[in-house]
């Protein structure tokens, strides 16, 4: 996030696309409600009528996969009705002329053709949006998992740059972080382009810094992304170390990665429990959650918190930096740490953004009113960054870059007739080890389902309760149906929680251009009834929300 | 510019700034005012009465967090006339609420029986049987009412509609049957309730509690020991304070309960969803991993030492690396471990197998 979780309140505009944030981050769709309760315009840009569509001014419900017609055609409006902030395209950007150019033939009334959204709504959102001081682009992976996801992103920096909504409060763009230390991972290092602190592998300078440091030549080629990797088994990679992830559950198209796994020769897994890719490993090391151990997490919003021990681990798991620092020893290393506190000492001293950060002055410290320290933190005395470009573009210029739609990699056929979705609701938690082993969450919402209009379910004879087969190109897995309008026409949703029908024997693992994300928004499937309601059924196996509304 | 005009309280002048009430502005200047019914995140209700205060020009006391500070206003706190007041209201109070702290602390303390103490208010006015009806049968895993101590001060139904929007509880009933009750007094569960528990975390007297401290008997949260942690959910970093029962588990500790910081220290101000609030279990669960394990020969898992597991670790991963070569290897990191665990793997994967093949696993 440019900007923080605490400036939302103060928000006057707020354009939330690809994102459930009721659902997905509960307390930033507090901050939300709270600023439409003191007047703001909510707009949300979703395929699915999430619950923040109920207080929002407009719901921009597009055709999944379209997100670059409607951004684009938004910023049409706002060029062509001359409402961007000349001032500040002169000053801190550079690559306007061509997204003008661009730009130029996406008419609202096209848009409406290809995103199924009255041009007229696009109109109020691009005037809306543009002509707010305080107002911010709130986005998550409705966004980025699809193979356009970059497109995306940059048709979304586009607007910002354009109306000048950088460097000032409540305003920005706002990715919110999926997971705890989503942020934080990517910060240390854990990027196969990247040492800490987003310093580039291919960079010489960084490179000698970091054999200097650590006392070893380092390699400047850059490492397999995790799509590729995935793909790379059993090809290429013969060897995996798996620290706190299912990937046999979270990773796309997973019986093409089962197939590798089968010829991968060894796997060390490190987890807190036994998980599906446990399957595979040939030895796993017992680790710690965060109650158990000490350190820091980074949230969405960049700020640098702490986890404390609270309880000592079950039998002999250990926390997980001392389970590393022993392997690598193992392997002929010698590192000696005595608590995440020289750890993270380590990382500050070498990663210009976190020098001034340290587990001491985030134990001791309140700025601002709050806890945490937000990076960039150059020094011990720096109070750390609220919102980011406050004295200009932090790269010099912001860089516009101009896109062009391109169709999502699989789309609904003859065979396969419906768009598929996945995601995550509000009462699990990713591959759920943990929230499926809560006694009150798994009572909640026991069990998977898929959400499906009833146009579509009545030409295919499916009620709610209903047994179905969701099937696709690369899977099929039996669930629950809920017939629910909340889905458009032509489109179905499904979350990805649950272990017994995993949501990813179906997703397509086709990544973005550039980062490779794969496409878990957009898959074409098909669904068939396959008997009756059974008759012990909970009442919402959704949320309340997918069952009573919209109708 | 803010316009600054000033106000006095107990005679000293205080600035305010327009829109701020007299409650606001005590709470900067540190002049202590009992609340039971305010809350930071809620609009003013001036339902529970313990706020009022005497200003001058004014026949009644008013509530101090309904009332405008308005400039020259002279606002007395601490009288006669407002003491007798609170050991008036306090009493009445206490006659219809359980007197020992046993009975109404079962979960959180109770903020109504400091007041009566504080205040020094009789509890000799007699006592009568509360008639507020329950929702017996509400078989909701997580949120507990207790109509006894209930002071119906509405924080939790207030809260519901203004901060978590979903409007499940209400007031219901009239006169002394007043009660917190859902739509035709359905469970939880069959509401538009999402389970976040903020019902509980503005209860000042502990009436709204955790329901499973409660049913396995837990110690109360006066004798656990608060540890400030970041919640291990989503990208909100959430502070937490984990409940700890040090003595549980043969001295191991047991989290009991999660509350939340007090409003405006945090970044979630006070807030936390049903996951963040209740989804601890799986710290504690049994089918957490305990102990190294290797395959073995047969494919079976055996149990072994750490030092076997390392080694075999170690040699198994040196042996692909020298087979296939050092980009063999792939290091799959984990978002959801600490920011020195994510920097230990790729310092592991970069200087010990000079490999840049190492992503977390949010990555796809």
């Amino acid at each position: 996030m440019t900007n923080s979780i605490g400036e939302i309140r103060d928000a006057d505009v707020l354009f939330v696309i690809g994102s459930n944030t009721s659902e997905a981050h509960p307390i930033i769709a507090m901050e939300m409600k709270r600023a439409v309760k003191r007047g703001a315009t909510l707009i949300v840009a979703d395929p699915r009528a999430v619950w923040m569509t109920t207080i929002a001014e407009k719901h921009l419900q597009l055709k999944p996969g379209t997100d670059v017609w409607l951004l684009n055609a938004m910023a049409h409006v706002i060029i062509e009705e001359g409402l961007t902030d000349d001032a500040f395209i002169a000053e801190n950007t550079e690559g306007f002329d061509a997204v003008r150019e661009r730009v130029k033939s996406y008419t609202p009334e096209e848009a409406e053709k290809v995103t199924g959204i009255a041009a007229d709504d696009i109109r109020f959102a691009a005037r809306k949006y543009a002509t707010t001081e305080k107002a911010g682009i709130y986005y998550t992976l409705g966004i980025t998992e699809h193979t356009h996801g970059t497109d995306n992103v940059y048709a979304l920096a586009n607007l910002v740059l354009m109306t000048g909504h950088l460097g000032k409060p409540s305003s920005g763009m706002n990715p919110l972080r999926g997971q705890n230390n989503v942020q934080g991972a990517n910060d240390a290092g854990a990027t196969p382009v990247f040492y800490p602190g987003y310093q580039h592998v291919t960079d010489p300078e960084a490179q000698a810094k970091y054999e200097a440091a650590w006392g070893v030549e380092l390699s400047p080629e850059p490492g397999l992304d995790l799509n590729v990797m995935m793909k790379e088994v059993g090809k290429s990679i013969f060897g995996l170390f798996v620290m706190g992830e299912d990937i046999l559950l979270s990773e796309p198209n997973v019986k093409k990665l089962e197939e590798g796994m089968n010829r991968c020769e060894f796997l060390v897994l490190q987890d807190a429990f036994m998980n599906e890719t446990a399957r595979f490993a040939d030895v796993i090391f017992p680790a710690s959650v965060f109650a158990e151990k000490e350190g820091v997490f980074t949230n969405s919003e960049r700020r640098v918190q702490r986890i404390r021990k609270a309880v000592e681990p079950p039998g002999q798991a250990r926390a997980d930096w001392e389970i590393l620092t022993s392997l690598a020893n193992a392997c002929g290393a010698d590192w000696s740490y005595s608590g995440a506190d020289e750890i993270y000492d380590e990382i500050a001293k070498h990663a210009p953004s976190f020098a001034g950060i340290s587990h001491a002055r985030i134990d001791s410290e309140v700025h601002r009113g709050k806890t945490g320290i937000q990076w960039p933190c150059p020094t011990p005395e720096h109070p750390g960054t609220v919102y980011l470009h406050e004295n200009g573009v932090m790269r010099g210029k912001g860089l516009f870059s101009a896109v062009d739609y391109r169709p999502s990699n699989e789309l609904p056929d003859e065979e396969y007739g419906l768009f598929l979705s996945t995601g995550r609701t509000l009462y699990h938690y990713n591959c759920a080890t943990q929230t499926r082993r809560e006694s009150g969450l798994d009572e909640k919402q026991p069990e998977n389902f898929i959400e499906i209009h009833p146009r579509d379910a009545k030409k295919r004879g499916i009620s709610t309760d209903d047994r179905v087969e969701v099937s696709t190109r690369r899977g099929a897995v039996e669930v629950r149906a809920i017939v629910s309008r909340q889905v458009r026409p032509g489109c179905t949703w499904m979350p990805l929680h649950f272990a017994e029908s995993r949501a990813n024997l179906l997703t397509n693992d086709a990544g973005d251009a550039v980062t490779n994300t794969a496409e878990y928004k957009v898959c074409a499937a098909e669904v068939k009834r396959i008997a009756a309601k059974d008759s012990e059924t909970p009442r919402f196996p959704g949320t309340y929300y997918s069952v009573t509304g919209p109708n | 510019m803010i316009q600054e005009t000033q106000i006095r309280i107990n005679g000293e002048k205080h600035s305010f700034r327009p829109g701020e009430t007299i409650l606001d502005v005590a709470g900067r200047a540190g002049v202590e005012i009992p609340t039971l019914c305010h809350d930071p995140r809620l609009k003013p209700a001036g339902a529970c009465r313990t706020c009022l205060v005497e200003v001058e020009g004014q026949r009644k006391l008013l509530p101090a967090c309904a009332t405008p500070a308005t400039t020259d206003m002279a606002v007395v706190s601490e009288s006669e006339r407002v003491d007798r007041h609170r050991k008036t209201l306090l009493a009445l109070y206490a006659t219809d609420h359980p007197s020992n702290r046993e009975a109404s602390e079962r979960g959180a303390p109770d903020e109504l029986l400091d007041m009566i103490e504080n205040y020094r208010a009789p509890t000799d006015w007699g006592a009568m049987a509360s008639v507020r009806a329950n929702r017996h049968d509400d078989r909701n895993p997580y949120i507990h009412f207790e109509p006894d101590t209930c002071i119906l001060c509405a924080r939790c139904t207030r809260y519901c509609d203004e901060v978590e929007a979903v409007s499940a509880i209400t007031l219901a009933g009239r006169g002394s049957e007043t009660t917190i009750s859902t739509v035709d007094g359905l469970s939880l569960l069959d509401t538009s309730c999402e389970m976040c528990g903020g019902c509980i975390d503005v209860c000042p007297t502990g009436a709204m509690g955790e329901k499973m401290p409660l049913t396995r008997g837990d110690k109360p949260e006066r004798e656990l020991e608060k540890v400030r942690s970041t919640c291990n959910f989503c990208g909100v970093g959430c502070q937490v304070d984990l409940n700890v029962d040090r003595e549980a588990d043969d001295g191991a500790g047991r989290i009991v309960k999660v509350t939340s910081p007090p409003t405006g220290t945090t970044t979630n101000d006070g807030n936390l969803c049903v996951k963040g609030r209740f989804a601890y279990d799986f710290v504690h669960h049994p089918d957490r991993l305990k102990v190294p394990l290797v395959r073995g020969a047969d494919g079976e898992f055996y149990e072994t030492s750490w030092e076997d597991a390392l080694q075999k670790a170690a040699a198994g991963l040196q042996g692909v690396s020298e087979r296939h070569g050092k980009n063999g290897l792939g290091f799959v990191s984990s978002s959801r471990c600490t920011v020195e665990e994510n920097y230990l793997v790729q310092k592991l994967s970069r200087a010990v197998f000079g490999t840049n093949n190492v992503h977390q696993c949010a990555a796809t």
